[in-house]
């Protein structure tokens, strides 16, 4: 059978140390056997690895940040598309999600397609909303409250004990172990990502985390479990390992189920040494580690292009138990010209 | 004392718990302890296997593989059916 010629425009390709989805997103999509698939790759920064390897992207542009506001942004992407006629756009960054979400249907008139979340999916599932959010879905979640100000912390100290998560709405978490450190954490999350600033109980056990897509009916299209095997001091995994856990399949069926969960995302759970599962965060899109549900049988970027492309996806069930990815750190030698033309001509 | 279906154990002594992602190493006789376990011997046909093969005696084993049950058990390698069974 002929391959279906598209053309992909991802984000995310920034391969650092605080790694995005982008590269494993487009590695997974470049391994199907249904797609030719022509790469432009959108980036924010003029540094970000993506750019600079060989045979990834066929194209890249520089695009303006969101905060830049939304409509610099959309109007970037419509200007990248008069040029290269893109099919199917999947944004890789919760920041500019809320923009994509809300120039959905813009987006779609001129032929990009996206597979995001619904605004309310979105949205319910924010750190700040996370309480609320398990009740309503019958999920267990550390306890939190929302600091908009130094003065509230000392209000959070009489209604948990330390060590506390302080944590950004988007990115960032600090383990504080007194009030200083609080203080400290909500000075430089509340600087980078705004208010509030999110304190959460801390919940002593193994950090777990699934890989999931929903296909927006409540379906689960497919699903792998990890534990992170290595974390760098940024919390990121440099290494881990796919699980048999039908504990945590269960929950991750159940919240996309539930919640109608529609597209990419990636379930954050402590494993407690009692054997109960809190939910401390619900990433609405893929994970940086997405490629290892490709290696364990289950292309999630594939099927996340083909639902936006609304072709229909069997649910993939089954994965390779056991199956490990770890990352590694590689110098790319880059020629000036190529740093040059990406900084002046915002595009290559 | 059980093995649970997801511990998996190679013939190098490489054991890999598939529900927790927990792998541990095991020397020569732990491996061989450990497979016994898992073809639910007794502790009494496990002793008289070791105290045979072994130049170890009755005492020394009976500590070492409480020992090491105990360790099996923390690292959630075993189930235990009956909490009142401590071997």
């Amino acid at each position: 059978m002929e391959k279906q010629r598209i053309t992909l425009a991802v984000t995310g390709l920034n391969n650092t140390d605080n790694p995005g989805p982008g590269v494993p997103m487009i590695r997974g999509i470049k391994e199907s056997p249904d797609f030719d698939v022509r790469v432009v790759g959108l980036v924010y920064e003029n540094l970000e690895p993506g750019i600079y390897m060989e045979g990834l992207c066929d194209r890249i542009f520089q695009i303006p940040y969101p905060s830049s506001g939304s409509d610099e942004l959309i109007e970037r992407i419509e200007h990248i598309n008069r040029q290269e006629t893109i099919d199917v756009l999947v944004p890789n960054f919760d920041a500019e999600l809320f923009t994509f979400m809300k120039n959905e249907e813009r987006l779609k008139s001129q032929g990009i397609h996206m597979f995001l979340p619904t605004l309310q999916q979105f949205q319910e599932r924010e750190k700040h909303r996370l309480p609320e959010f398990g009740k309503k879905y019958g999920v267990k979640v550390p306890f939190s409250i929302n600091l908009g100000g130094l003065g509230q912390i000392t209000e959070m100290e009489d209604k948990f004990d330390y060590p506390v998560m302080v944590k950004g709405q988007f990115y960032d978490a600090y383990k504080a172990h007194n009030k200083e450190e609080v203080k400290q954490a909500f000075l430089n999350i509340s600087a980078k990502w705004g208010l509030p600033v999110i304190a959460q109980e801390f919940i002593s056990g193994t950090e777990v985390n699934v890989v999931a897509l929903g296909d927006g009916k409540g379906n689960t299209v497919g699903a792998v479990p990890m534990r992170k095997q290595y974390i760098t001091d940024k919390g990121k995994a440099w290494g881990g390992i796919t699980l048999a856990d039908d504990k945590m399949m269960e929950l991750t069926r159940s919240l996309i189920r539930g919640t109608e969960w529609k597209g990419g995302m990636e379930l954050e759970l402590i494993k407690t040494k009692g054997g109960e599962y809190y939910c401390v965060e619900i990433n609405p899109r893929v994970p940086a580690w997405v490629y290892l549900a490709v290696g364990a049988g289950q292309n999630i970027p594939e099927a996340l292009v083909k639902l936006a492309l609304g072709q229909e996806v069997k649910p993939m069930t089954a994965y390779k138990i056991g199956k490990m990815f770890v990352r590694y750190s590689y110098d790319l030698i880059v020629d000036l010209e190529k740093f040059a033309v990406i900084s002046m001509n915002k595009e290559i | 004392m059980k093995i649970p279906a997801e511990v998996k154990i190679s013939d190098n002594g490489f054991v890999f718990n598939s529900k927790t992602g927990d792998s541990f190493s095991l020397n020569p006789s732990g491996l061989e302890l450990m497979k016994m376990i898992s073809e639910d011997k007794e502790i009494e046909q496990i002793k008289e296997v070791f105290l045979s093969r072994y130049d170890v005696d009755e005492l020394t084993f009976e500590k070492d593989f409480y020992e090491f049950c105990s360790l099996l058990k923390h690292f959630q390698i075993t189930v235990q059916d009956n909490p009142m069974d401590f071997s």
